[in-house]
């Protein structure tokens, strides 16, 4: 079925799809619509699940770890401060294996204020131990939740799907809405083999000595690393149901590219965009998007550039004193890898700004000449400022 | 202290860090410092009451209807409820845990209802009783004095040598006490202790009219007498606090410096101060050795009192108590609403098996005992949180320090 939905509408829809049972958060803008459609949908019968209503970010990713513990299928949904003030609780939902699928609504954090697009709030929780994925499309927020939970569930790892404020969350598409009972077939109910249960008492997260903490620190990372190969069979599977594929690494006419634009989120839609027209004046210019920044797809990324000499970044977001954190993410996995690309990182659209062809066009001409407007600060190039 | 099983490979390890079965080896009840106590006590609403009122109980006997047992429970131990419905501060009500919920029980305006209900018959007394009080001076004091001597046993006659009965009562203006109210407590409380109550009484040791020559003891109400009463300096000071014999045959029962001179709101003091003295002279006046003893727990020790449940109203007031219908005083609430906020009580003191503690331990250390009659605590592995306390409703569980 088709329908015009915003992404956070598709958000909620998802959720709706994949029959969550606990959904607990805390409303903040551009996340609100969410909630509301999930509360509506509860309100209205649509949905059978329970919704805690919660007085912080903190309590609501608590109770969701709660619920998961307990075999529940668990959902949240929040951006920016609220993220952050989730932080403990995204380390003890990584750390508890629970497969709790969150939506977070990337928007710049204050001060001062801004409640628009920016990437720092999620990769600053890079190291929590969460899959993150960052969509381009409404399609791709409301197939990768269903993909998530699938994945989650097998891996008992959390998933954090990334929306760009309001370039996402607030525009609307048309979208294949998938049949419930194709979902259900794919999305089969949530049946762990162990959960917090009275009829197997059991103590969760207890203390545990140096003895042991390595090896299960060891091991989840080594069914961290391995997800990217489990997301992208589970998304081959998602692709048979219903002909639609989200990869952990999408590529755009890279096979011949002498170059590449490399970004996450909805931008990359803009990207191809300049790609296509810098082709047209001669520059073979390819794009890769990096849909999973964790675990970094290494495997797929290494193809995707397999032939390309220049790597050209454009990171929504930055680590102070040092660069962007995609272009940080791109160096870790060339480095021992390839050592003859060149790497040219910019910072655009942070706080909002739209990093459109016009934006786009120019930075790439500047990584190939040098010339241009963008500033040079540390190893990284910033656009949009003033002189 | 020791797992069953050691984990030997990353296979082995568990996905979710979790014990691979259960913790009962554990036995963590040695972390504890304070230990749960689960004893039925008296409600915090009687521990703060001055006249020691086992307040849940007459409050339960409304809620289910029984407004005759309720207004028996209640005189037993404030034959005044009248005025304390109007003039006491009611700590009780501070205290009243139902606060944390919402709002205090209005113990007031229940004691109100219950003081408007009329009520005849007698007190049935014991026939042996050949013992004879007579009571100077009819304030609050000397009328709880008299009803309780006379409840005991003894044949009581108030003697006031004003024209109307009340004592320090009196000077309060109306909008503290309708003079009706004042008359019909008063009436109450001597017509069901039998009492007689002269007013103008004429006292004159000198020449002593038949109450006076044949009293046994003669008691000095100060909430009534003003201190240039010829009688006081006939007197022995009598301080029920601090002295536990009585001697001679005229007393002056003197007041701590609190109820001194006479302040209206402290009327539940006054009461049970004068329950005090009855107990205490009645020892040398009405009980042989051996006889039982009906009387309640002494008010001025309400944390000792005993069980509330062991009130032998039956022999003390129910059997004699005929509740009639209600004569309606302006401000008083309507029975609906009375018997409404009675069932608010929680009945505190009093574990009623709702089972929030085995709710709220986290350590599943607090159980319902096999026979499920009683909730015991796993002390093998009760770490001593105190969350059991802090979240029964009733406070039956206290947290204390016990060696073991």
């Amino acid at each position: 079925m088709k329908k015009v939905l915003m992404g956070t509408e598709a958000a909620a829809l998802a959720a709706k799809l994949a029959r969550v049972q606990v959904i607990s958060a805390y409303p903040i803008t551009p996340q609100t619509v969410i909630v509301e459609n999930l509360a509506d949908m509860i309100g209205g019968g649509e949905l059978k699940a329970n919704y805690m209503p919660v007085e912080s970010e903190h309590s609501a990713l608590a109770s969701c770890i709660g619920a998961s513990m307990t075999g529940a299928r668990a959902f949240t949904a929040s951006s920016s401060h609220g993220l952050a003030y989730m932080h403990e609780m995204l380390h003890y939902a990584s750390g508890a294996r629970v497969p709790v699928v969150m939506v977070n609504c990337n928007r710049a954090l204050g001060p001062p204020w801004n409640l628009y697009c920016d990437h720092t709030d999620s990769l600053a929780q890079r190291d929590t131990g969460w899959i993150q994925y960052y969509c381009a499309d409404a399609q791709d927020v409301l197939d990768t939740i269903l993909i998530a939970y699938r994945v989650a569930e097998r891996a008992l790892l959390p998933i954090m799907i990334n929306l760009d404020a309001f370039y996402l969350t607030h525009t609307s598409e048309v979208l294949d809405v998938p049949d419930q009972e194709k979902v259900d077939v794919f999305l089969p109910p949530y049946q762990p083999s162990t959960k917090l249960s009275v009829d197997d008492p059991k103590t969760f997260g207890n203390v545990c000595g140096t003895d042991l903490f390595s090896s299960i620190r060891y091991k989840r990372h080594c069914d961290t690393l391995s997800l990217e190969k489990l997301w992208d069979e589970t998304s081959a599977e998602f692709q048979g149901h219903f002909d639609r594929l989200h990869p952990t690494v999408e590529t755009y006419r890279t096979e011949d590219a002498d170059a590449c634009i490399i970004g996450i989120g909805t931008s990359t839609g803009a990207m191809r965009l300049a790609a296509d027209r810098l082709r047209e004046e001669g520059l073979r210019i390819g794009c890769i998007r990096l849909s999973m920044i964790r675990p970094f797809p290494r495997e797929r990324f290494q193809r995707a550039i397999a032939n390309v000499k220049h790597l050209i970044i454009i990171d929504r977001d930055v680590s102070f004193g040092s660069e962007g954190i995609v272009a940080q993410e791109v160096k870790a996995g060339l480095f021992e890898h390839r050592g003859d690309v060149k790497l040219t990182g910019f910072i655009a659209g942070v706080g909002g700004n739209d990093v459109s062809v016009e934006t786009i066009v120019p930075l790439v001409r500047q990584a190939i000449s040098g010339a241009g407007t963008a500033v040079e600060a540390g190893k990284t190039f910033w656009a949009e400022v003033l002189p | 202290m020791q797992p069953k099983k050691v984990i030997q490979s990353i296979a082995e390890l568990p996905t979710m860090p979790s014990t691979i079965g259960t913790m009962a080896w554990n036995e963590t009840g040695d972390w504890r410092y304070l230990t749960p106590l689960i004893t039925n006590k008296l409600a915090p609403c009687s521990q703060n009451c001055p006249a020691g009122i086992p307040i849940p109980s007459y409050l339960n006997a409304l809620r289910d209807g029984s407004v005759q047992r309720s207004l028996a429970l209640l005189l037993t131990h404030n034959p005044l409820p009248g005025l304390t419905g109007r003039l006491c501060y009611h700590p009780c009500q501070a205290k009243c845990i139902r606060k944390k919920i919402d709002q205090a029980i209005s113990v007031q305006k229940i004691e109100r209802f219950l003081a408007d209900i009329g009520t005849e018959v007698k007190i049935e007394k014991s026939k042996t009783a050949d013992k004879r009080a007579v009571v100077i001076g009819s304030g609050p004091l000397g009328l709880s004095c008299a009803f309780y001597l006379s409840s005991w046993g003894c044949r009581v006659v108030i003697m006031d040598p004003s024209n109307q009965a009340g004592g320090a009562l009196l000077d309060l203006p109306p909008e503290k006490i309708e003079p009706q109210v004042l008359v019909n407590e008063i009436n109450r409380l001597t017509l069901l202790a039998d009492i007689k109550l002269e007013t103008g009484a004429v006292i004159d040791f000198d020449a002593p009219g038949e109450p006076l020559a044949k009293a046994d003891l003669v008691i000095l109400d100060p909430t009534s007498l003003s201190e240039d009463f010829t009688a006081f300096s006939r007197a022995v000071a009598f301080d029920p606090f601090d002295d536990s014999i009585v001697t001679g045959d005229i007393i002056a029962v003197t007041l701590p410096k609190k109820l001194r001179p006479f302040k209206a709101p402290m009327i539940a003091h006054y009461i049970a101060v004068g329950r005090l003295v009855a107990q205490k002279t009645s020892d040398s006046l009405v009980r042989p050795s051996g006889q039982q003893d009906l009387r309640q727990p002494t008010p001025d020790l309400p944390r000792q009192a005993a069980n509330v449940e062991n009130i032998k109203v039956e022999r003390f007031l129910g059997s004699g108590l005929a509740a009639k219908a209600e004569a309606k005083q302006e401000g008083t609430w309507d029975r609906e609403r009375t018997l409404r906020e009675a069932g608010r009580c929680l009945s505190c003191g009093t574990c009623n098996l709702c089972l929030q503690c085995i709710s709220f331990c986290p350590d599943a250390s607090v159980r319902l005992d096999e026979r499920e009659t009683s909730v015991v605590v796993d002390l093998e592995h009760c770490k001593g949180c105190g969350i059991c306390a802090y979240e029964c409703p009733r406070g039956v569980i206290t947290m204390e320090e016990i060696s073991t």
